[in-house]
């Protein structure tokens, strides 16, 4: 934590000279540098020289084993992991879990947010105790979500057979199309909460007033959602959608815990594709290479998420 | 047309729909830690636990280190806490107050770190640490961890800075406030809802954190409840029940330390999510 | 030579950083010794993570520290799943446990990379009345790199409670299996799922060796030979037959094993140990693999000194007095069915209560080791490939043949590539 003690008074000569203080080379043109600087080293030293690292690995064979042992091979890790037989379903893996976990976790925090955002009794106990999944942790998560989707014994299992909905043997996680859904459906368990909480922040900036008026002229919920509350909310699920992208395509202990990016494949997100490339099979220039391209991903996504949402925006206002 | 009766009603049952499922699955751990062997592999489903098998959490804290690694796990949460908000703040005061060269790419900077992966990152990180004599050490975690936090208890300090009036600033430096005192007092009080935000974040993210305490940390003295959880799964015959006793003392102590910090969070987020 | 600059310029830079931002580094100690005091030696091995084994195997080693003031050796269990990982990343980056226990791939790989120390001029083998067979693995280029700590076989172990006597024949396991499979009984129990492909991999050369089949012949793949396919299509046919609790982790039906909810495991020496230690009362049986050829995989856990520990010599001491006799008859004792680095004798009070033993100890001459034959550096890719492709044709996407022709062809590329 940054401590000051310096006392400060009140000289009367500097109090008409702040204009001038500020276009002084110490206190105004240094002062957002060093107030930058502390984060920015940081990050530089942590992130960045450790990514410069990994980017140099990617044109190298290095192996888990052997990491000072670089051999240039150029291209060759990237066109071995775009080449791959898997590459494309790995991407497309990706994107659907990016997609449907911002859309879930954004949907679901809005009505959840809107569900608490009334005045009513135990409204304070509600608020705390649906914020609960957020504040568990991962390795936790995976752990319980594994026993709850377990074939034989599994609550889920026994639910789904109560209304009839039984799944073929009770294979959720173990199932080609059933594994990705179940994971999808514990992410979004785990992020809704976030999204409610800060969209909920953004609700008590809704003039009440002007949506109880809203009702009063005969508005429908729906109308009045539109006119008086989504303008006011829209940056802030704007960034939410920014942020749930974010930390998607990041997510990676759940899945591997629950299933390792299997069975065959159809949980492999491009950083669970990264990992088990690096540590599994300990080639870490390929891992490097499948980060690199991960990184290209994540961008497009986050910029694609973005333009969706402009346009999304545009057709809601019209 | 607010006491619309039918109305209340739905909110209420989904309300307390939403509840139960955001809730179930820790009350499950819950029960699964206190079933029998027969029951937990039985053919019918047992709802409530039976209270009389709690005796499996006092013997997972004496025989499983349950209680160091969630002091380890602790040290690094708030470490990582403390460091995330030390940087955090003043980096956000200069993107939110100050233009200045560079700013846009300082600002880029921070968006595109919130955005690599850890395990991207383990391999070079885990060799500086060596250089900086880190491994198999909670400051290192630490470090490591902040790494990852920092940005968006960054942007989020930004966003509540921004929400501050300019003129208590401007009227403070007409005082003879320098920007560092004009920070720590004036704004910091103001935005101290969003820094209880970030801190909540950064907290969860330490606390949390599995991937680099699982290869920076061997000597298991060190090791913290991710680890130390984590390890349960896989080859060894370590029965269900007490997995899920000490995932849920894993939880526990997260979810206190949210429903401590809640009433400020929800406030901090309104400082500073919506204009981030 | 670069990554060291890197590192020292980033040390610097991040010394600096961390003065900016006030940080005092931390509250915990590091391991630092004083002189005069003993050389501490990191231990590192999965079994220690072990409920039931990790504590003997702990108060084994302090009888080591116990015996001399000069070498303290230091437990370091790391769990199974994460341990090449872990282990590899500190060593690669020179540094990590003086004494490892390692599976055999890994083991063999790191021999290979240089990141063990040879141990011929530190240690005579010579005086050791060593078990050929394993002992043989140890060896790299030449060159000795480790000791063998714990070997077993497997073998296939049955709940005496619901079987009364072992099958012998693939029909008749079939056919007990599906019997014993009722009222919440499952017949079998393997591993079957990508989140636990280490495990499945074992699992898999059990048949494959067991129809007398190898997925490699020393110099080529052969994934998609008849008597692979055949040896996983015998596995696939349990699989199918729903004698199994299908999705269950090893670690929840050796629990339903303990608790007469399953009746067969093909497991290693190591389990019976454990499942009797957690339940007392369990009627557990032993038998070898009912399969064609007299063959199955074998746990192979050298025990080497990493190349970068500047205590080498300390840990050949701790080496020589893991191989005394009496300190091998105690850690045979401590980790079960297993057998250790030389030739020991139970006593007859201890086969007489433990009558598996015997079964396991003589499978240890039969037993292989779970590697793709010729092609050991690329174990981990190969066996990536292998699960991928039976879960596959376990999933009904194709006929095993179709997934190990396929197998086949993607590891010849990563082999070849």
């Amino acid at each position: 934590m940054v401590t000051v003690s310096t006392r400060v008074d009140g000289d009367p000569s500097t109090r008409h000279g702040a204009e001038k203080r500020r276009k002084s080379p110490l206190g105004s043109r240094w002062t957002p540098y060093l107030f930058a600087a502390p984060a920015v080293i940081y990050l530089v030293v942590f992130q960045a020289f450790p990514l410069i690292q990994e980017l140099r690995f990617s044109f190298t064979r290095t192996s888990l084993y052997t990491p000072n042992d670089n051999v240039w091979v150029g291209l060759a890790n990237y066109l071995s992991v775009i080449g791959s037989s898997t590459f494309h379903q790995t991407v497309q893996v990706t994107i659907v879990y990016v997609v449907v976990c911002v859309v879930g976790a954004v949907g679901v925090g809005l009505g959840t947010a809107l569900l608490l955002n009334g005045e009513f009794r135990g409204r304070g106990v509600a608020r705390a105790l649906m914020a609960i999944p957020w504040a568990a942790p991962a390795v936790a998560v995976a752990l319980i979500a594994t026993w709850m989707l377990n074939a034989q014994y599994g609550v889920v299992n026994r639910l789904l057979a109560a209304v009839g909905l039984a799944v073929p043997g009770g294979l959720i996680l173990e199932s080609p199309g059933r594994a990705l859904p179940a994971i999808l459906v514990t992410t979004i368990w785990e992020l809704f909460p976030f999204c409610s909480v800060v969209m909920l922040a953004a609700l008590q900036g809704v003039p009440q007033e002007v949506r109880e008026a809203a009702t009063m002229d005969g508005a429908g919920p729906w109308w009045s959602f539109r006119v008086v509350t989504w303008p006011v909310i829209r940056p802030t699920v704007d960034l939410l959608v920014l942020l749930m992208t974010i930390w998607s395509i990041r997510r990676f202990e759940l899945i591997w815990l629950m299933t390792q990016g299997g069975p065959v494949g159809t949980t492999n997100t491009l950083v669970i594709d990264l990992y088990s490339t690096g540590f599994q099979l300990f080639d870490l220039g390929k891992a490097a290479a499948i980060g690199m391209v991960g990184l290209v991903v994540s961008l497009v996504v986050v910029i694609a998420g973005r333009f969706v949402s402009r346009r999304a925006e545009q057709e809601v206002s019209r | 047309m607010r006491k619309n009766p039918i109305g209340t009603t739905a909110r209420v049952v989904g309300v307390l729909v939403a509840l139960g499922l955001a809730v179930f699955p820790l009350y499950w751990m819950f029960v699964t830690s206190l079933t029998s062997d027969h029951n937990l592999f039985g053919n019918h489903v047992q709802l409530l636990p039976d209270l009389s098998r709690i005796g499996v959490y006092a013997h997972a804290l004496v025989s499983q280190d349950v209680v160091r690694w969630l002091r380890n796990s602790l040290i690094i949460a708030a470490g990582t806490c403390l460091l995330s908000i030390g940087l955090a703040v003043p980096v956000g005061y200069a993107l939110s107050r100050f233009s200045f060269r560079g700013k846009g790419s300082v600002a880029l900077g921070l968006f595109l770190t919130q955005m690599l992966p850890e395990a991207l990152l383990v391999v070079p990180l885990f060799a500086f640490f060596r250089t900086l004599g880190l491994i198999d050490s909670l400051p290192g975690l630490i470090l490591a961890d902040t790494a990852f936090v920092l940005p968006i208890v960054a942007f989020i300090l930004k966003g509540a800075i921004d929400g501050i009036p300019r003129e208590l600033e401007e009227a403070a430096r007409v005082d003879g406030c320098r920007p560092l005192d004009v920070l720590t007092r004036i704004n910091l009080p103001l935005i101290a809802p969003s820094v209880a935000a970030g801190a909540v974040i950064a907290f969860f993210s330490g606390w949390n954190e599995y991937v680099f305490a699982v290869t920076f940390v061997s000597d298991p003295s060190k090791q913290p409840a991710s680890v130390g959880v984590a390890s349960f799964i896989g080859e060894l015959s370590t029965p269900t029940q007490t997995l899920m006793a000490v995932a849920l003392m894993y939880t526990l102590p997260a979810v206190v330390f949210y429903l401590i910090a809640q009433r400020h969070v929800v406030a901090g987020m309104t400082a500073g999510g919506v204009k981030g | 030579m670069k990554w060291t600059k890197t590192s020292t310029a980033i040390a610097i830079a991040g010394a600096v950083g961390m003065a900016l931002a006030g940080c005092s580094g931390g509250s915990s100690t590091g391991g630092s010794s004083t002189s005069g005091a003993p050389v501490t030696l990191r231990f590192a091995a999965v079994t220690l993570t072990e409920a039931g084994r990790g504590p003997a195997l702990k108060a084994w080693l302090q009888e080591f520290n116990d015996s001399q003031n000069k070498i303290k050796v230091v437990p370091d269990g790391i769990p199974f799943a994460t341990f090449a990982q872990t282990v590899l990343t500190q060593m690669g980056a020179g540094s990590g446990p003086d004494l490892i226990r390692f599976d055999i791939s890994t083991f063999e790989q790191a021999a290979a990379s240089n990141l063990l120390a040879p141990l011929d001029s530190m240690i005579d083998a010579s005086k050791y009345d060593l078990i050929k067979g394993p002992d043989s693995y140890n060896i790299v280029n030449g060159k000795r790199y480790g000791f063998s700590f714990d070997t077993t076989s497997y073998a296939l172990i049955y709940n005496k409670d619901l079987i009364s006597t072992p099958p012998t024949t693939f029909d008749e396991l079939l056919a007990t299996a599906k019997a014993a499979t009722k009222n919440g009984v499952y017949g079998m129990a393997f591993r079957q799922t990508a989140a636990e492909e280490p495990g499945m991999m074992q699992d898999l050369f059990n048949y494959v060796y067991g129809y007398g089949g190898d997925f490699g012949d020393g110099h080529k793949l052969t994934l998609n030979s008849p008597k692979v396919v055949q040896g996983l299509e015998a596995y696939q046919k349990l699989y199918d037959a729903n004698v199994i609790p299908k999705g269950a982790s090893a670690a929840t039906y050796r629990q339903m094993f303990g608790q007469n909810k399953v009746a067969i495991n093909i497991d290693n020496g190591g389990v019976p140990s454990i499942l009797l230690g957690e339940n007392p009362n369990l009627h557990l049986g032993a038998a070898p693999d009912p399969f064609p050829v007299k063959a199955q995989g074998g746990i192979l856990t050298p025990l080497a000194i990493n190349a970068a520990s500047p205590h080498q010599a300390e840990a050949a001491t701790f080496i020589k007095w893991m191989l005394e006799p009496a300190n091998q008859v105690k850690l045979q004792q401590i980790m079960g069915a297993e057998s250790v680095a030389t030739h020991t004798t139970r006593s007859a009070a201890e086969l007489a209560k433990a009558p598996y033993l015997k079964v396991f100890d003589d499978l240890v001459a039969t037993a292989k080791p779970q590697l793709i034959n010729g092609f050991a550096a690329k174990t981990p890719d190969i066996d990536k490939i292998i699960v991928d492709q039976v879960l596959s044709a376990l999933q009904g996407q194709q006929t095993m043949q179709a997934a190990m022709d396929k197998a086949q062809q993607l590891a010849t590329a990563v082999v070849s590539g």
